[in-house]
């Protein structure tokens, strides 16, 4: 408000005094300005740029008041004190402008800022450390100059040689502005470096060289810098709300853009959710609060949402919050959620943490999606592959059973067709006995024989660790032939070995090598199926590869496999037969790694031919 | 054609020595004449004189298998029943093989009734067929002196047509068609037209 002594209010045919008028409103103006954006600043701590322009306000006002009480002064030593209060408004005006320009332009020579507010402020020590301020080392009179149809009044003195230093800080003030809206306008930034960069050059020079005029007495005139600068701080004013336009703009787009995230999530079925940490409360979309079993609407704490949990998923879930919160990192869990009605439903969680750029509240972001169908698949996946793996295993033994069956059956046959010709004999007159002592010797065989093959199959379907011992190849090969002759008879397919009688033995599990015979020799009779009668033939092959190994092939004669078929061979429930599991060849390669072998099959048009390697005996 | 009535042999064929041997001794000690093979194509390759018999095969051998066996003897001139024998019975395997005309089909481990029983049953069909077939055999021998005109006229005759419409479809004289007739029934041995017709029948049970 201004200082100086009141007009009163103006009576009938008394003039109106316009300087007070004016001088007054511009201060008011510019202390309502200066209140506003020193609200703005104190709300959002990061707009330095309206505390810079509300100093420059209130610094504008008290200029005004100044030069008002200036004006009004009655003696020197008055017009004194107020010169130097106006010229300590002027610091605090040039000083938080050259702040605004920094930040507003983000331009301005950092070196000539600082040298800026160092020759001010020098000025302002002058100011308030010489008599009765920085302009004058006296001042001799005062004497009334008519301006605004009234008497005001003008000094006259003895200038302070301070005075020309001040007058250079000044002209630095400007060069750095000149410099800053330049560096902003080739930016191209050049709306701001015009209203305001422009505005407070030409205002600022227009008020410096007015101020120095005066103080020059080379105008007969009082200080009256006021209007400039009350021009400056509304352009400036004008620009920084037209910013604050453009922040509502955006809120009003955000809130758009919210709403319209907030539609997709309710289309995917998904939950948002904000979690404020310090008050704990979660703000959820309207699909969060069912699906985590909270009344729609209502806000909850994560305590109690753990309450919701199923107790087995509550503390892994809390613990990966608080993870996520110590590292700042990503949070991403599943959870089961135990809802009012008795109904659990799998969750997947996602989420991030946000730190605000200065000791805000730390909030977590992030969404949910109801994942229970998901997990029933998953389950029903696993059920199924344990069922497919024991059936794989009871199609396995079946298969056996099949060709051990019929193993069994030779031998006991025999015996009983043989101890139903002793019978026949003994019942003779007189019994051809050389020939029931033959009988007696086969039925022991027999036995022997079958008891062997009962070994055999108990050997075969008995789940057990490798036994390494050395093993003759061609038997081997022989003993899984027998196994197997029958199936290979009935679907027409001839068998070979063709191992050299001078192979030395391999080092292996004998049942484990020979169920992968077996499934090799199975699959190959299986890939025969549709090709003439006549060509189906399979062929065991071994030869010494090298001086460790022995490898041996299994070759038959069927269609082959395609070369995309023959990468995913060996891969688990992988399989070319109708009714095969896809297990025979996984099993195989698991075995013959095991024996620190190699596996693998190659194919042609005259069918396809599946190798693996065996250490050769002696290697321990 | 006498060796059809010589001691019938029960013909054995399996892979596995042992039960071969066992088998054969039973078979002997009932009482049967037993030769032994040890696969099928032995079998077929050296298939012996025509004489009367049947085959105990096994279903599953290496090489030439039961089924094939069975299909090879009854594309033969001495069609023996066979006999089938098998580790396990599996369902499609016995059917397919009864269809084919198999005389039955027993697991190895059938009760010595069972597969005594089969093979008497087996030797008694074979004799029948055997009968059988001489009796063709005979029957088309007689016909077989007849000559192409003769045969002519036989096939009208056992149309049932007349004397008059012979000759007229042949383009001969009815006499001529008279002195036909008799040199037919004269060779073939038989009174009249009736049983003329029943012997044809006989030899050619569907037509030709």
């Amino acid at each position: 408000m201004p200082r100086g002594p009141c007009a009163g209010p103006p009576a009938r045919g008394h003039p109106v005094s316009w300087v007070t008028v004016v001088w007054s409103m511009a201060a008011s103006a510019c202390l309502t300005l200066a209140a506003v954006h020193l609200l703005v600043w104190s709300r959002r701590r990061a707009a330095w740029a309206d505390l810079l322009f509300s100093l420059a306000s209130a610094g504008t006002a008290a200029f005004a008041g100044c030069e008002l009480w200036m004006m009004r002064s009655q003696t020197p030593e008055e017009y004194g004190m107020a010169l130097r209060w106006l010229m300590a408004a002027a610091w605090l005006i040039t000083v938080s402008l050259v702040g605004f320009a920094r930040v507003y332009l983000r331009a301005g020579r950092l070196w000539l800022a600082w040298t800026v507010v160092g020759a001010r402020s020098l000025t302002l020590l002058a100011d308030f450390g010489s008599a009765p301020n920085a302009a004058y080392l006296e001042i001799s009179s005062l004497r009334p100059v008519r301006f605004l149809g009234e008497a005001v009044s003008v000094a006259h003195g003895v200038p302070n040689p301070w005075m020309p230093f001040a007058q250079l800080g000044l002209l630095l003030w400007v060069v750095f502005l000149v410099d800053a809206s330049l560096a902003a306008w080739r930016r191209g930034d050049r709306r701001r470096a015009l209203v305001v960069g422009g505005s407070i050059i030409f205002l600022g020079a227009t008020a410096t060289i007015e101020s120095v005029l005066v103080f020059r007495e080379i105008i007969q005139a009082p200080f009256r810098v006021t209007p400039f600068y009350l021009a400056l701080v509304l352009a400036m004013g004008y620009e920084l709300s037209s910013d604050v336009l453009r922040a509502a703009r955006l809120t009003d787009d955000l809130r758009g853009r919210e709403q319209l995230i907030t539609l997709a999530a309710d289309a995917a079925d998904l939950g948002l959710w904000v979690w404020t940490t310090p008050q704990d409360t979660v703000w959820g979309t309207e699909k969060l609060n069912p699906m985590l079993g909270f009344a729609p609407g209502e806000l909850f704490s994560v305590k109690a949402f753990l309450t919701h949990l199923h107790p087995e998923d509550a503390e892994p879930t809390r613990q990966a919050l608080l993870r996520a919160l110590e590292e700042k990192s990503d949070y991403s869990t599943e959870y089961r959620v135990l809802l009012p009605d008795g109904r659990q439903r799998w969750i997947a969680a996602r989420g991030r943490v946000e730190t605000p750029a200065r000791g805000g509240a730390v909030r977590m972001l992030g969404v949910c999606m109801d994942i229970t169908a998901r997990k029933q698949d998953e389950a029903e996946m696993l059920r199924l592959h344990a069922d497919l793996a024991h059936t794989g295993r009871l199609s396995t033994m079946a298969q056996l059973a099949s060709g051990l069956a019929h193993e069994l059956n030779q031998p006991l046959g025999a015996i009983l067709r043989n101890a139903e010709a002793a019978q026949l004999l003994l019942q003779s007159s007189a019994p051809d006995l050389e020939e029931i002592r033959a009988i007696l010797a086969d039925i022991c065989k027999d036995d022997h024989r079958a008891g062997e093959v009962i070994d055999h199959m108990r050997a075969l379907l008995k789940r057990r660790g490798l036994e390494r011992v050395e093993l003759d190849f061609a038997e081997l090969v022989n003993e899984v032939l027998v196994l197997v002759q029958p199936d290979a008879g009935s679907r027409k397919v001839r068998l070979a070995v063709e191992v050299p009688a001078t192979l030395p033995p391999v080092r292996g599990d004998r049942v484990h090598l020979q169920q992968v015979l077996l499934n090799l020799i199975l699959n190959g009779i299986d890939a025969m199926s549709d090709v003439p009668a006549e060509q189906r033939r399979l062929v065991v092959r071994a030869r010494q590869a090298d001086a460790r190994a022995v490898e041996v092939a299994i070759a038959d004669s069927g269609r082959g496999v395609t070369a995309a078929k023959l990468e995913r061979l060996f891969e688990p429930f992988f399989t070319t037969k109708p009714d095969g599991l896809g297990l025979g060849l996984p099993i195989s390669a698991s075995i013959i790694g095991a024996h620190g072998g190699r596996i693998w099959a190659e194919s042609g048009p005259a069918g396809a031919t599946f190798y693996f390697t065996v250490p050769l005996g002696g290697e321990a | 054609m006498k060796d059809g009535s010589s001691e019938p042999t029960v013909f054995v064929v399996d892979d596995d020595p042992s039960f071969r041997r066992a088998v054969s001794r039973l078979l002997r000690a009932a009482g049967h004449q037993v030769r032994v093979f040890s696969s099928g194509s032995e079998f077929v390759e050296s298939l012996p004189a025509p004489g009367p018999g049947c085959v105990v095969a096994d279903l599953q051998m290496p090489g030439l298998s039961g089924l094939d066996l069975q299909a090879a003897l009854a594309g033969s001139d001495n069609p023996l029943p066979v006999l089938f024998l098998t580790g396990h019975g599996d369902i499609p395997t016995s059917v397919h093989a009864m269809r084919l005309g198999a005389e039955d089909f027993l697991t190895k481990r059938a009760s010595r009734e069972a597969l005594l029983d089969a093979v008497t049953r087996a030797l008694a069909r074979d004799a029948r067929e055997r009968a059988e077939r001489t009796r063709v055999q005979e029957a088309r021998a007689r016909f077989d002196a007849l000559t192409g005109r003769e045969r002519g006229v036989l096939e009208h005759v056992l149309r049932g047509q007349l004397n008059k419409q012979i000759a007229a479809d042949l383009g001969i004289h009815e006499r001529t068609v008279k002195l036909h007739r008799t040199a037919i029934t004269t060779k073939v041995g038989v009174q009249s037209v009736a049983e003329l017709t029943q012997l044809w029948l006989e030899a050619f049970p569907k037509g030709q």
